[in-house]
């Protein structure tokens, strides 16, 4: 019995132990806002896809152009005031950047060098934090900035040897992009629709 | 006849610390991102009709090889999220529920006869249908927690079963599981009949 007693005491329970009404400093915020937000998710998982299905050379350029133009973009969102086209152009992104992937032709690179710093401006500008000034603004736009890479480096080295090395990695890559062109006409016609 | 024992002093302790290791009680609805998204996925996996006609939509691709293959799996969300336009404009599309039972008899048909027609056939059978099953998706999408996760989560959800649908299709590599898919076929058609006389209204 007193055997029981002890094991009774294992049993877990969540320990809540976490203040949620608190940040987590804002270089933290940085990251997680393009992460924990679909509407950035998404396109930028597809900008990793289609950097994936282009040369080697030219899908490096992602690694570099996307954070840049992404830091660019923070940084001027939250010294300024973001104009009403950006949310139309990020919600087009899932639209265009899937149809992109879903097409999986090798792209001019100009034409990808401008898709990139388009979109990474664009989304840049949508994930900037207006009440933010100083060290936590440059933390900000460091942390939204980070996660540009990561996610980018992480998805174009993935899908580049997913295409490169499997028999079926372009067409798994296309499937994907089927999806995120699907998902970005339903939620671009939602949010036109709802538009006062 | 033995005389039942008093609880010793140790099992009752035990009892009452294990009464104090409360479980969360898990009774709200979700709201927000994770909300959308739960509906959105599930919305396909919970509707048996939706269900069986999105795996068939794999299950043909598989007997059809390359390119169907692929071909048809992406031509279904593209197709699709056109019906899902259609329902947020509001445009009526006769007989919903009639075209998505009808989608799992003739799918089901088409997998239990191995039917091959021309690709450019083939796919416009499996986009006619995506119609009908986007416009159902697509009239739910404005009451949803969160519409874009609602959308990420019902594609996601219906490529999946495409993908399972694909995967039970690799039986066809074998001459038994040729035999296995197409009994999966008539399954499919069964229960596509069922539902098609369902929503006829004759049962």
């Amino acid at each position: 019995m007193r055997r029981l007693l002890w094991l009774a005491l294992l049993i877990p329970v969540p320990a809540s132990a976490h203040l949620v009404s608190t940040r987590f400093g804002e270089f933290y915020a940085g990251m997680l806002h393009p992460v924990t937000t679909l509407g950035h998710l998404v396109p930028w998982l597809a900008v990793g896809l289609l950097a994936g299905l282009q040369h080697s050379a030219l899908a490096r350029k992602v690694l570099l152009l996307f954070p840049l133009a992404v830091l660019a973009g923070t940084w001027m969102g939250s010294e300024l005031n973001t104009a009403a086209w950006v949310g139309i152009v990020n919600q087009s992104s899932l639209l265009i950047l899937g149809l992109l992937v879903v097409l999986a032709r090798p792209l001019p690179p100009a034409v990808f060098s401008g898709v990139v710093m388009i979109h990474g401006l664009s989304h840049g500008l949508g994930n900037g934090a207006t009440d933010l000034s100083g060290n936590g603004l440059l933390l900000y736009v460091l942390g939204v900035t980070t996660a540009a890479y990561l996610l980018v480096t992480l998805l174009t080295a993935s899908s580049h040897q997913l295409v490169t090395r499997q028999s079926w990695g372009t067409v798994a890559i296309r499937a994907g992009g089927s999806w995120i062109a699907a998902v970005g006409l339903i939620y671009l016609t939602f949010t036109l629709l709802a538009a006062p | 006849m033995n005389k039942p024992t008093a609880l010793q002093p140790a099992t009752l302790l035990t009892f009452l610390l294990l009464t104090l290791c409360a479980g969360q009680a898990q009774a709200h609805a979700e709201t927000g991102v994770a909300g959308g998204l739960i509906s959105g996925f599930l919305h396909p996996l919970l509707g048996l009709d939706h269900l069986v006609a999105m795996v068939a939509v794999g299950l043909w691709g598989a007997q059809l090889q390359k390119p169907a293959i692929w071909l048809l799996p992406i031509t279904f969300p593209l197709l699709m999220a056109m019906g899902a336009v259609l329902g947020l404009f509001g445009v009526p599309v006769p007989g919903i529920e009639v075209g998505i039972a009808l989608s799992a008899l003739i799918l089901g048909l088409m997998v239990l006869f191995s039917v091959r027609p021309p690709l450019v056939v083939a796919a416009v059978i499996v986009g006619f249908f995506a119609i009908f099953h986007g416009h159902a998706h697509g009239t739910e999408l404005p009451d949803a927690a969160n519409p874009l996760a609602y959308g990420v989560g019902f594609v996601v959800s219906t490529g999946l079963l495409h993908l399972a649908g694909i995967v039970l299709g690799v039986l066809t590599l074998w001459p038994a599981g040729v035999r296995a898919v197409k009994g999966l076929g008539g399954c499919i058609t069964a229960l596509g009949v069922y539902f098609s006389v369902a929503s006829f209204g004759w049962l």
